[in-house]
């Protein structure tokens, strides 16, 4: 099952409607399950929800063989650390779809370092599914630890003022 | 035994707040309020004290800009933190300033999507912030008085 979404708050039709245009035209040896939010844009060759509650969204996301989605921080990292081949395709400021392009500087950075398939526009899209499948994301090796550590050491030294 | 001082953890519901909760070690033991922007993620920060809801806003919404802004103004005068962490983006922007004109330490992480400039609230909160640290290397070369220590995600 391939898991689409596009998060909770705001439409994203023109992915939607270019995954549904290409499994139309291609057919696609999975069934696509779908959380759409406030889209308007109503697929016709798979299910789709607006959204999908934390429990059902988890098992979705578990149970996938890989994820299509916007370049939303939150499902960027659910991903990477379920070991999923992802495919995202950037919300736009021109497209009116976000109020700045900053998804399109995180795509392109995590798909540098080998984390995520990117589709920068519609066209892009139908080879990068082909390719999702056999897609090994690299793993992020992130520092919170030492990130929190050197905020401690500052909030000690403040409260032992 | 710690020194009782309080600390305001503010960020926008959703990656802003998952990020700030990656810090957690940071402050354990100490006494935290949470500032964060809609209900539905009040269940899940009630771990960190009392949790206060003061909506959504961008820069598109100047009113809703006000709206927010009155009630950071209660709860910050209010509960009188002596440190505020924050990883954005609009309500934590204006936690800090509060929080900074009542004397309180500032401590800004920018958020992982800010990859080739920071956020408008970073560069506001840069100015005034006590700790600023990015979670790319590069942006230490482009913006002065921020440290890179690594990446929370």
């Amino acid at each position: 099952m391939i898991f689409l979404t596009v998060g909770t708050q705001f439409p994203f039709d023109r992915l939607i409607k270019t995954v549904d245009d290409f499994v139309g035209s291609n057919g696609l040896d999975e069934e696509i399950c779908a959380q759409i939010g406030d889209s308007t844009y109503q697929p016709q060759n798979f299910k789709a929800v607006a959204s999908l509650d934390k429990n059902l969204f988890d098992k979705y996301l578990r149970e996938s063989s890989c994820i299509i989605s916007h370049a939303g921080m939150g499902t960027i990292t659910m991903a990477l650390e379920n070991g999923k081949p992802l495919l995202v395709m950037p919300r736009r400021k021109i497209y009116g779809e976000v109020v700045n392009d900053h998804q399109v500087a995180i795509a392109k950075k995590y798909e540098q370092l080998g984390h995520v398939l990117v589709a920068y526009e519609t066209v892009d899209l139908p080879d990068k599914i082909k390719q999702l499948k056999s897609f090994v994301p690299h793993k992020r090796e992130a520092q919170p630890k030492a990130v929190a550590k050197r905020i401690k050491g500052f909030i000690d030294k403040i409260a032992d003022v | 035994m710690l020194n009782r001082i309080k600390i305001c953890l503010t960020a926008s519901a959703g990656g802003h707040s998952s990020q700030l909760l990656k810090l957690a070690d940071s402050w354990v033991g100490r006494e935290t309020f949470f500032v964060t922007t809609t209900e539905v993620v009040r269940e899940r920060l009630s771990v960190f004290g009392k949790v206060y809801v003061v909506g959504e806003c961008n820069r598109e919404h100047p009113l809703r800009v006000i709206r927010v802004l009155v009630r950071c103004i209660k709860v910050v005068f209010g509960e009188r933190p002596d440190v505020i962490i924050s990883t954005g983006a609009a309500a934590g922007c204006m936690v800090c300033f509060l929080g900074k004109l009542l004397g309180a330490k500032v401590i800004w992480i920018d958020s992982i999507t800010n990859v080739e400039k920071m956020s408008l609230s970073g560069r506001m909160v840069r100015h005034i912030a006590d700790l600023f640290l990015v979670q790319w290397p590069e942006l230490v070369e482009r913006y002065k008085n921020v440290e890179y220590v690594g990446a929370v995600i």
